[in-house]
């Protein structure tokens, strides 16, 4: 897929992000392009929950620019954050909430009119129309999940981030979202995805960045990254049945330790 | 896609619409904060002729306001920012301010609902009647006592993240208040304790309940007390906002 005409929807410069002395983020590096499926892969503590806190201003970097739409994160928050929908790795809503009341609340914070027929035709989109008057808390994981997306995407965005999107569904439900990320991206959003699932990454994005002790050490088209890195002796080493996947790379690039 | 920013009227109004909603659901707690003052309130109803019915009143509305204070508010707080709904909704273009004006919105209007029901147990079972501008002053003190209570609760929150911690801390704390207050206020602690009782938070706030119940009898003691709640809640809400992190982790 080529994006190079595409516009910039998120661009990360130069970002550095530190915890007291710790530096979590080192000098990272990004953009994200409409209509692409963008994806930040890494160990646990490599530093992608920090670089999406920072995306999302929730996190004050030491130094380097975040834009988003065209808006300073820091300068424009408001803007910033009205041009991203987010999905968080918790199911963070009032459980006592019905689906359909939780959708009304997402609208008007967003100011989205949604008369009811709207929300009929939303709740229907996502097969919960017979579940509208359920308490979110009652939902599986899978229904909470596609709460969760419709609400990223109900100002229609144009960009996303999705937190680990597919963390605990089962195999229907993970296909079922990637189907839907797939419309978002034919429909020009671009998607900034975390994701532990290499099966995942390979999947559904464009082009990954791998990030490991807080700085991007690859980033390209997940094909082109196995074809690259097929010949690395750490890579070989890490392959199972003969055949170089991304997973391959991953652990070839990030090691075998295991992480905390 | 056009960038559209929603008007803070239209922001608050949705955010109160949703926080009035989770209130509502959670009817079992409300209605445990309403109980324990009413339930006082009744079975001091011997002692309305001995202490006088603003004294009886001022201590069940204390008493109320402590646990919308330390149990309802902080406890909402710490469970949400645990679950990530607050977070959620910083991701979004709404001022935070305005996540926590919401709350506090619905926490003064349940600080009415208790002092509504006092005043209505108090009539019905005690008999204790007081004159109108009585009432509307004592709404008013209600209302500045409370939040020193939210304040206080503010601090719990800001001081301790994780929910369980929350809960069994203001269970402590609201408890020891209730208990040393209502019997240091009587005299049964001992002199140094009643008087140590009358300046701290429940003391004053239950002064000026008191005193505002029946108005002819406000002085100088009961401006100083006023003065003093308005000090505390100063302090607690500087501390509990600066201790604050909207994120559990």
């Amino acid at each position: 897929m080529d994006n190079h005409n595409h516009g910039i929807v998120l661009q990360v410069e130069s970002l550095n992000i530190y915890y007291g002395t710790l530096q979590a983020v080192k000098n990272v590096s990004f953009e994200v392009r409409r209509g692409e499926i963008f994806g930040l892969l890494g160990p646990n503590g490599a530093g992608k929950t920090s670089t999406l806190a920072a995306v999302e201003g929730l996190l004050e970097p030491k130094s380097g620019n975040i834009c988003v739409a065209g808006y300073d994160i820091h300068e424009k928050k408001r803007y910033a954050r009205a041009s991203m929908g987010v999905q968080l790795q918790a199911t963070s809503f009032q459980p006592e909430l019905t689906v359909s009341e939780i959708i009304m609340l997402y609208a008007g914070v967003y100011g989205v009119e949604m008369p009811r027929e709207k929300l009929e035709s939303i709740l229907k989109g996502i097969e919960l129309n017979h579940a509208a008057s359920k308490r979110f808390g009652e939902l599986s994981g899978g229904q909470q999940q596609r709460v969760s997306l419709v609400i990223a995407m109900i100002h229609n965005p144009q960009l996303v981030l999705l937190d680990e999107p597919t963390t605990g569904l089962d195999p229907q439900s993970r296909r079922q979202l990637w189907s839907r990320m797939e419309a978002m991206r034919a429909n020009g959003h671009g998607i900034l995805v975390t994701t532990h699932s290499m099966e995942e990454a390979e999947a559904v994005c464009d082009r990954v960045a791998i990030i490991d002790h807080g700085q991007i050490i690859a980033t390209d088209e997940p094909q082109r990254l196995i074809d690259l890195h097929r010949n690395v002796p750490a890579v070989i080493e890490a392959s199972r049945k003969g055949k170089i996947t991304l997973e391959d790379v991953f652990i070839g690039l990030t090691g075998t330790d295991i992480r905390s | 896609m056009e960038t559209k920013i929603p008007s803070t009227s239209n922001v608050m109004s949705t955010l109160l619409r949703a926080d009035l909603t989770t209130q509502w659901r959670n009817r079992k707690s409300v209605i445990m904060v309403l109980l324990v003052p009413v339930i006082i309130c009744i079975s001091w109803k011997s002692l309305v002729d001995k202490l006088g019915g603003p004294f009886v009143l001022a201590n069940c509305i204390t008493v109320g306001l402590t646990a919308i204070g330390l149990m309802g508010y902080s406890n909402s707080i710490a469970r949400d920012r645990d679950k990530g709904i607050f977070q959620r909704l910083r991701v979004a273009p709404v001022p935070s301010w305005s996540i926590m004006i919401s709350r506090l919105i619905v926490q003064l209007f349940m600080i009415l609902l208790v002092t509504i029901a006092v005043f209505f147990a108090g009539y019905y079972f005690d008999k204790i009647t007081v004159s109108a501008s009585g009432y509307v002053l004592s709404f008013v003190c209600a209302l500045i006592g409370g939040a020193l209570y939210l304040s206080l609760g503010q601090v719990i929150v800001g001081l301790i993240k994780n929910p369980e911690t929350v809960s069994s801390t203001t269970r402590l704390v609201y408890f020891a208040f209730i208990m040393i207050g209502m019997f240091g206020e009587l005299g049964l602690l001992g002199k140094q304790i009643g008087e140590a009782v009358k300046w701290s938070p429940y003391g004053t706030v239950k002064h000026i309940i008191s005193d505002s119940l029946h108005p002819a009898t406000w002085d100088v003691h009961s401006s100083v007390a006023l003065l003093v709640t308005f000090g505390y809640t100063l302090i607690f809400t500087v501390l509990g906002i600066n201790w604050f992190k909207w994120n559990s982790r």
